[in-house]
């Protein structure tokens, strides 16, 4: 984290904590104060759209951490969110069991996914890695559908809203604190991660795995450690999806999901969390951006037809504009911006920082 | 009979696709994931074509030919030319992105009916009966004749020709051909143009055998495990690897089940990525052990 | 520089999302509607837009319905879920509409039905395939249907088509596409057949993005099958049947008749390709027809106007709704109007389309079976309106 002007750390503690001065503080309480309020004062939309940025948040920290952060290219993350997701509604209409099952044996399956779509990153790299995590994906989509064609369960399985006690999450506004919790968790979790030693074993690997062994990282197990990790987040992800849409269906899990949450990162900017964030609210706000904005310029009935092909192709036009003008995604942007007013009348930062 | 028949059809179809994948990743090691739209946008050229010439089925073809040579030239010109020298991974997703747009151009631009471009060329699409009792298309025959002959001018091309060799060496070393003198935009751009055409050609043989329907790009994924089977920058190893795939897929088709064909390939390149990753014929790189 | 571009389109990009239309005046009906105009399946959905943007703006040419306008958002969920999800939240919250319409696959149902009844709005589903909670005896109060294909009823008739048709034995092959909704319906054919005596020897469940149909095909021809019977998606009904008359298969198909039957039928010119349907084709030449077709080619329509049957003939449906609908409008006045529905549809389907209270589907579901005739170079009738009891 960057700093305006002289601050020096002076004791251990004080390098051990995430929020360092207390301007920080104050602005951490006014950021928690602002969440707290906005669903009492937002339309039903909008809090349906930030529960959807919390939800895909989760799976986006997920796939930052095995990509961003141990370099580990998957291309199989729908297929980990679908495990989630699947493992939920076949608990819940086998066995009729409560969040309290599901949400742990998502992330045990979760887990076990990981391990086996880890198992190829030990012997390979890059583009084959993620090939390898692309077929994984395809067979669990396709043991989904046997699933639910042979269960009967044509048009996908409905899932009951989850009950913590007495409380029945049904209520987007519910959704919204629960979710803003469960992200709180995940986000804090995620930090301390990275700045731990496993975090910092998997920059190792991502800047050059061969040296990382030879400066006696364990590489095997920190990369499986970074799949499994991913793949429970992933699950959980899938989980709650099960239970806020009250429905899953192999549909859902698409490539195209994949490659939106790919994007989430990419576009946010690899190897950091604020990253991860921001990329998740720029690729679930982008569509409805575009819808309104599209929508600004009213058009007659017959050209709003092809309106819609346009806004389906301008997603890809977006991504492809980011990817080539600013590879380093809208962290750097900030970072810019940011070091921008730090360091005014400045125009570099000094050696060090 | 008919099963090989089948098999041979098949595999002659996933060569022209592949032959597309491993042209640019030899070249410019960036794996062309927009390669399923690329072909289909051959197929919806063609129709186009052969709506306003329809009369001159061999025009038609041509024109839909350039085309594709066309397309694959523009999107190195305005698109991959400037992801030339970042990392793979980067490049890639540009292709991802670049596929999003690219359907939802054809959306735009074709609607998503179904056409049939067969109907306009004035062609028919007969059966022919070979020996024992196999039957093949006419289209069959031509997927079957274009693949030997696409393949038989790219391997003459790459060993005889002057730029054939230059190709080579860009894709062999990039920085030494570079300084060597050779053009790396101008052979990424000829590699991206005969991606673009092999692709056409096979959205074209679909086009007029089965009929083009907006869905059509999910078989450039579909190709896929050919490619991880042959080894990704290996023009030779395809022919066997389409041939394993498409066996693969047709025997899964008789004895497991219909919809087990859509997961077999995949399965095979789960099996090829483990047991030898850099397929049948490829080169190793950046693949250790740990 | 290149940054600074960034930058400046980020931050429009910013702002226009505070932009959001505000919520409409209360002067029309509001009715929201979220179909897959890209996407998977879009083929089917895309033309029903084009069928309700000709009608309604014809019925508000002349004054709307009890002098109201009526107003339909259509949005694109590209078939996906949470995007169906949001837009049917926003339809209900933001924009008050009375009554939710969809057509897309059904793993846009869900998310939407649960709005519907959360927010206590009809949905109405139209061009999608019929969930089962619109079936008698019990149907949900909240959901509707109106379109032609129906999952079970659908292949008791086919069924029964062929075995009055067939003059010797059956040996029955059946073709699904590899997604849920077909292959639990061609299941269903296949016990269904065991149980009315008709031999079944061979089922393809075939994958969507295929290249070549022929190896399936060949699986059918070599079990010997004459009669082919496929419920999927159009593009698997006719790819098999290409496949199959290409490995010189002689015998009979039938298939569901979707909106692209009429054309496909002229195309293939294939006299033992046998579909059937609930709405008539344009080979008929009614009234209704003739008006479609001049509509369409007014309007110039994106989609031909032989894919516009089914899209007005929901059109239809809601007119009859919304009549019934005095002003103020609310979602409690919709969901009772369309418990008694009689929407006459003029012979685009056998007979008019009766909602009870007991029954969101249909009372009675009555089938044709067309097919080409090389004879007389046209789309003949084989089977004049069936009914079948929808109970």
């Amino acid at each position: 984290m960057a700093f305006a002007s002289g601050y020096f750390k002076t004791t251990y503690l004080e390098d051990f904590r995430l929020i360092e001065t207390r301007s920080r503080l104050v602005c951490f309480f006014v950021l928690i104060a602002m969440l707290a309020f906005f669903p009492l004062i937002a339309s039903p939309f909008l809090v349906d759209l930030a529960v959807q940025v919390f939800l895909a948040l989760i799976g986006a920290v997920a796939l930052m951490l095995l990509t961003g952060y141990a370099g580990q290219i998957s291309l199989g993350h729908a297929g980990l969110v679908a495990a989630g997701a699947f493992t939920t509604a076949i608990l819940f209409k086998e066995v009729n069991a409560p969040i309290f099952v599901t949400l742990p044996a998502s992330g045990l399956m979760g887990a076990i996914l990981g391990l086996i779509f880890g198992l190829p990153s030990l012997r390979l790299k890059g583009l084959y890695l993620a090939l390898s995590t692309l077929s994984l994906h395809f067979i669990v989509i396709y043991l989904g559908a046997e699933y639910e064609t042979h269960r009967g369960f044509a048009t996908g399985i409905l899932v009951d809203p989850p009950q913590i006690g007495p409380l029945v999450i049904e209520d987007a506004r519910l959704w919204y604190y629960l979710l803003l919790i469960i992200d709180f968790i995940v986000i804090v979790f995620a930090l301390n991660l990275v700045r731990s030693k496993t975090g910092r074993a998997w920059m190792a690997i991502r800047a050059r795995d061969v040296a990382a062994e030879a400066f006696g990282i364990k590489v095997a197990r920190y990369k499986l450690i970074a799949f499994i990790l991913s793949s429970v987040l992933a699950s959980i992800t899938g989980c709650l999806f099960a239970y806020y849409r009250g429905f899953v269906s192999v549909e859902a899990f698409s490539l195209f999901m994949t490659i939106e949450y790919i994007a989430m990162i990419c576009i946010g900017g690899l190897g950091s969390i604020l990253g991860a964030v921001m990329g998740t609210i720029f690729i679930v706000i982008l569509p409805y951006v575009i819808d309104a904005s599209v929508d600004l310029l009213s058009m007659p009935a017959r050209l709003t037809t092809y309106m819609f092909a346009v806004k389906y192709g301008s997603f890809g036009l977006i991504m492809i504009i980011f990817l080539v003008l600013e590879p380093s995604g809208l962290v750097a942007i900030w970072h810019r911006l940011r070091d921008y007013f730090l360091l005014w009348p400045f125009k570099h930062k000094s050696v060090g920082r | 009979m008919q099963v090989i028949v089948n098999i041979v059809v098949l595999g002659s179809l996933y060569c022209l696709i592949c032959c597309g994948y491993v042209l640019i990743y030899r070249a410019s090691r960036v794996l062309n994931l927009a390669h399923g739209e690329i072909m289909s946008l051959g197929a919806y050229f063609l129709f186009t074509v052969a709506m306003s010439v329809g009369s001159h089925p061999a025009l038609s073809f041509i024109c839909a030919i350039l085309m594709s040579l066309v397309l694959g030239l523009i999107i190195y010109q305005f698109l991959m030319r400037f992801m030339a020298g970042e990392s793979a991974f980067a490049a890639v997703l540009v292709t991802i992105a670049m596929g999003i747009l690219l359907r939802g151009l054809t959306t735009l631009i074709w609607t998503s009916q179904d056409w049939y471009p067969l109907q306009y060329l004035g062609i028919e699409n007969a059966s022919h009966l070979l020996m024992g009792d196999g039957v093949i298309s006419t289209f069959g025959i031509i997927a079957v004749v274009s693949f030997v002959v696409i393949y038989a001018c790219l391997f003459t091309s790459f060993k005889f020709t002057r730029w054939g060799l230059r190709m080579r060496a860009v894709g062999e070393n990039p920085l030494f051909a570079s300084q060597r003198g050779i053009r790396l935009h101008r052979y990424y751009a000829v590699s991206w143009a005969l991606a673009s055409f092999s692709a056409g050609v096979a959205g074209m043989i679909q086009a007029c055998d089965s009929g083009l329907n907006p869905g059509m790009f999910h078989i450039g994924l579909k190709a896929f495990p050919v490619v991880v089977v042959a080894g990704l920058d290996s023009l030779a190893g395809v022919i066997p690897a389409a041939f394993i795939v498409a066996l693969v897929e047709i025997l899964a088709i008789n004895y497991i089940s219909p919809q087990a064909s859509e997961v077999a390939p995949f399965v095979v390149l789960l099996g090829m990525l483990l047991i030898r990753p850099w397929g049948l014929f490829g080169t190793k790189e950046e693949i250790e052990r740990v | 520089m290149k940054r600074k571009i960034l930058a400046g389109m980020l931050v429009c990009l910013t702002f226009v999302v505070f932009l959001v239309p505000p919520a409409m005046a209360k002067d029309p009906y509001v009715i929201g509607f979220s179909m897959a105009m890209t996407g998977r399946g879009s083929g089917i959905y895309a033309p029903i837009k084009d069928a309700f943007d000709l009608y309604f703006k014809e019925i508000n040419a002349g004054g709307g319905i009890n002098g109201h306008p009526v107003k339909i958002l259509i949005q694109d969920n590209a078939a996906q879920p949470s995007k169906a999800a949001a837009q049917a939240k926003k339809f209900v919250t933001q924009d008050k509409a009375i009554l939710l319409m969809n057509a897309a696959l059904s793993s846009t149902f869900a998310p939407m039905i649960k709005v519907a009844k959360r927010y206590k709005v009809p949905i109405f589903f139209a061009g999608s395939v019929c969930p089962k909670e619109v079936y008698p005896p019990n149907p949900d109060p909240m959901q509707f249907c109106s379109t032609g294909f129906a999952a079970k009823y659908d292949s008791r008739f086919a069924l029964s088509f062929i075995k009055e048709q067939s003059k010797e034995p059956i040996n029955l092959g059946l073709v699904a596409m590899n997604i849920p909704v077909s292959r639990g319906e061609i299941d269903f054919a296949e016990e269904l057949s065991k149980s009315m005596g008709i031999k079944v020897s061979d089922k393809e469940a075939i994958p969507p993005p295929t290249p070549d149909y022929t190896p399936f095909a060949t699986k059918l021809k070599s079990a010997g099958a004459n009669w082919v019977y496929s419920w999927a998606p159009w593009v698997t009904e006719v790819k098999t049947l290409e496949a199959l008359r290409k490995l010189r298969w002689k015998g009979k198909y039938l298939a569901f008749a979707h909106i692209q039957a009429e054309e496909e039928l002229a195309r293939l010119k294939d006299d033992n390709f046998y579909v059937f349907g609930t709405n008539a084709f344009f080979s008929d030449d009614l009234e209704i027809h003739k008006a479609i077709k001049e509509a369409s080619l007014k309007e110039k329509t994106i989609y031909p106007h032989t894919k516009l049957v089914e899209g007005w003939i929901a059109a239809m449906v809601l007119e009859e709704i919304l009549k019934k609908v005095s002003w103020p409008p609310t979602p409690e006045k919709v969901r009772v109007a369309m418990g008694k529905v009689k929407a006459e549809t003029k012979g685009l389907r056998g007979g008019s389309l009766i909602w009870t209270k007991d029954n969101h589907f249909r009372t009675i579901n009555y089938y044709r079976v067309y097919k080409w005739d090389s004879a007389q170079n046209k789309i003949v009738t084989v089977k004049d309106w069936t009914p079948l009891e929808v109970k």
